[in-house]
């Protein structure tokens, strides 16, 4: 017993001991909860089951339901548009500002750094702040839009079922671009200037110095950001809550709101199980590929 | 090389791309101090005219705002507790070795940092709800943010701790400190600053946390200030002023924080993030 403590104390033990509670916690609060969904998406689950651990069995019914029902290609197709449209955004932007700041001028790192400002909001409040910026009659934007003669009246972003997905997505690329920044940035800094006044030297012009060292360096970095883009564009939830709610009549509603709303707005968790399983199945795929790549830049 | 023009030209690009980003916080300070009726000029006023203070006094007991405040604040400093108490040493082994286990460790830490609250909180509140968790419904939204935020926190934290050179730990243990002793003496005081922004960063979200508190916190009295924005939106819908002066009370400490400790946020940011 005394040599337990002793190497508790000051042995390996110790060392065991600080990752095993981190990682029980997180087996219980993480890692169950990741099996149990599973269990219960074979389930029925509703308001009158919900007390017990064990739910009556109704085998791939659940599936077969969420699969064959209307909604699932609009969310399918919403999901797709969605994520692909926001990372696309927020890679391209977070790099051209990147870049931009890169160009050491004084106070630019200041400036970055006033971005992170959008970053650290609580979704929610950016999403009610959003709601209010895409109003159709006073909002803001319908404004500048009008005065910029591009629109001729306003548009109702949130209740135009054309427009509703890519209102939310107009509030997400704002909402994610500074991370992209400064990741990328971090990448830009790690690049050694000598590579560059080598190739001014051989006659390269901007663009080519870009091409040919920027792209090619900043490779891994790129891979991590864009899988990280896409995995916090999938957890994006409280834009949604905010802004349009997933509709009107499903145009704005993805995987993950739709998973939610099943669970607690119809009460049928079994089938709001179904799709967060497939959608883990997903993420944990792309988070594979960000892991992957952060490996091949620091060999962890 | 770069003239004293170029770097004049940068700055003002800088201040106005910056201008652009910022314009959303502007004009939510600027709609919470308008009148009922400026705020739907046609054009919209971009200055603001007399601020209307009362804005910010009215909402105050309508919107139950010191209770929603007090909520938030409860999540996430039991959040933060929880996740530095269990998070902590678990970064400070992850960043100490490198073999096959700490790796498999590292890459399972990796992959829950990924997994989505509004996928998470279906069996969450399915099994909240058959241990009876539901019962103490706050209590079991800490501990579900603190699954989430855990992970984030112990990379943020492992990139901390690798700041510290091995040799002090060495040379404390030389002098007959335990394993112990000398984590809690030598290396948490070293990592300090790093643990202390990660910490910082995994409170703000906790305060500004909403899928988890929505769906496991029934009773409006525990509900925290993400909530009670979303319940005051719906029968208030017109008056964005008072919208905004809630959103604005909300975030107002946070956007503090964050100019305040703006260089320490992003090198913790940009320490711990891909590495």
């Amino acid at each position: 017993m005394s040599r337990v403590l002793r190497s508790l104390r000051d042995g390996i033990g110790f060392d065991t001991l600080l990752i095993i509670i981190a990682l029980s916690y997180l087996f219980v609060f993480a890692g169950l909860p990741l099996i149990y969904n599973v269990i219960i998406s074979f389930q029925q689950v509703d308001v009158f089951s919900l007390g017990t651990l064990w739910h009556p069995n109704v085998g791939f019914e659940n599936y077969e339901r969420v699969f064959s029902d209307p909604l699932a290609r609009r969310v399918l197709i919403n999901t797709l548009i969605f994520t692909v449209g926001s990372v696309a955004l927020q890679f391209t932007l977070g790099f051209a500002a990147a870049l931009f700041f890169h160009q050491r001028f004084p106070g630019a790192t200041w400036f970055r750094g006033l971005f992170l400002a959008g970053w650290i909001m609580p979704g929610l409040v950016v999403g009610v702040l959003w709601n209010w910026l895409l109003s159709g009659d006073f909002g803001v934007i319908n404004h500048m839009l009008k005065s910029m003669g591009l629109i001729d009246s306003g548009i109702f972003w949130r209740s135009d079922t054309a427009f509703s997905l890519y209102a939310v997505m107009m509030a997400n690329v704002w909402y994610g671009m500074p991370f992209n920044m400064i990741l990328l940035s971090v990448g830009l800094a790690a690049i050694p200037d000598d590579l560059y006044e080598a190739a001014e030297l051989d006659g390269a012009n901007a663009w080519q110095r870009f091409w040919t060292i920027t792209l090619p360096m900043m490779r891994s970095t790129i891979g991590a950001v864009l899988a990280l883009g896409v995995i916090f564009t999938l957890q994006q939830f409280d834009l949604f809550a905010a802004i349009t709610q997933g509709g009107p009549a499903g145009s704005s509603t993805v995987a993950q709101y739709w998973s939610w709303e099943l669970s607690f707005r119809e009460f049928d968790f079994g089938r709001g199980a179904v799709i967060s399983v497939t959608m883990i199945i997903v993420v944990l795929f792309v988070s594979l590929v960000y892991v992957r790549s952060t490996r091949a830049e620091t060999r962890l | 090389m770069r003239t004293e023009w170029t770097n004049r030209l940068l700055f003002v690009i800088a201040l106005v791309l910056a201008g652009i980003y910022l314009f959303p916080l502007y004009w939510m300070y600027v709609t919470s101090l308008k009148t009922q009726s400026s705020i739907f000029a046609v054009p919209p006023e971009f200055l603001p005219g007399v601020p209307q203070w009362r804005n910010y006094a009215l909402i105050w007991d309508v919107a139950n705002i010191p209770r929603y405040m007090w909520n938030s604040l409860v999540i996430a400093t039991g959040v933060t507790a929880f996740t530095l108490f269990f998070g902590a040493g678990a970064a400070y082994v992850l960043a100490r070795y490198r073999n096959y286990w700490i790796d498999i460790a590292l890459f399972l830490v990796l992959m829950l940092q990924v997994l989505p609250p509004s996928l998470m909180v279906t069996p969450i509140f399915v099994g909240f709800a058959s241990v009876g968790l539901l019962d103490y419904p706050r209590f079991g939204a800490i501990l579900a943010i603190s699954a989430k935020t855990m992970p984030f926190f112990i990379i943020l934290c492992r990139a901390a701790f690798m700041t510290v050179p091995r040799e002090l730990e060495e040379a404390a243990l030389v002098d007959g400190n335990s394993r112990a002793g000398a984590f809690f003496m030598i290396v948490l005081p070293l990592a300090r600053n790093g643990i202390l922004v990660a910490a910082l960063l995994i409170f703000m979200q906790g305060f500004g946390e909403y899928v988890y508190s929505a769906s496991l916190i029934a009773d409006n009295r525990l509900h925290p200030a993400s909530i009670g924005m979303t319940n005051f939106l719906q029968p208030n819908v017109v008056n964005w002023n008072a919208i905004m002066a809630f959103a604005a009370t909300y975030v107002t400490p946070i956007v503090a924080v964050f100019v305040l400790l703006q260089r320490q946020i992003v090198n913790g940011l940009t320490a711990g993030a891909l590495k």
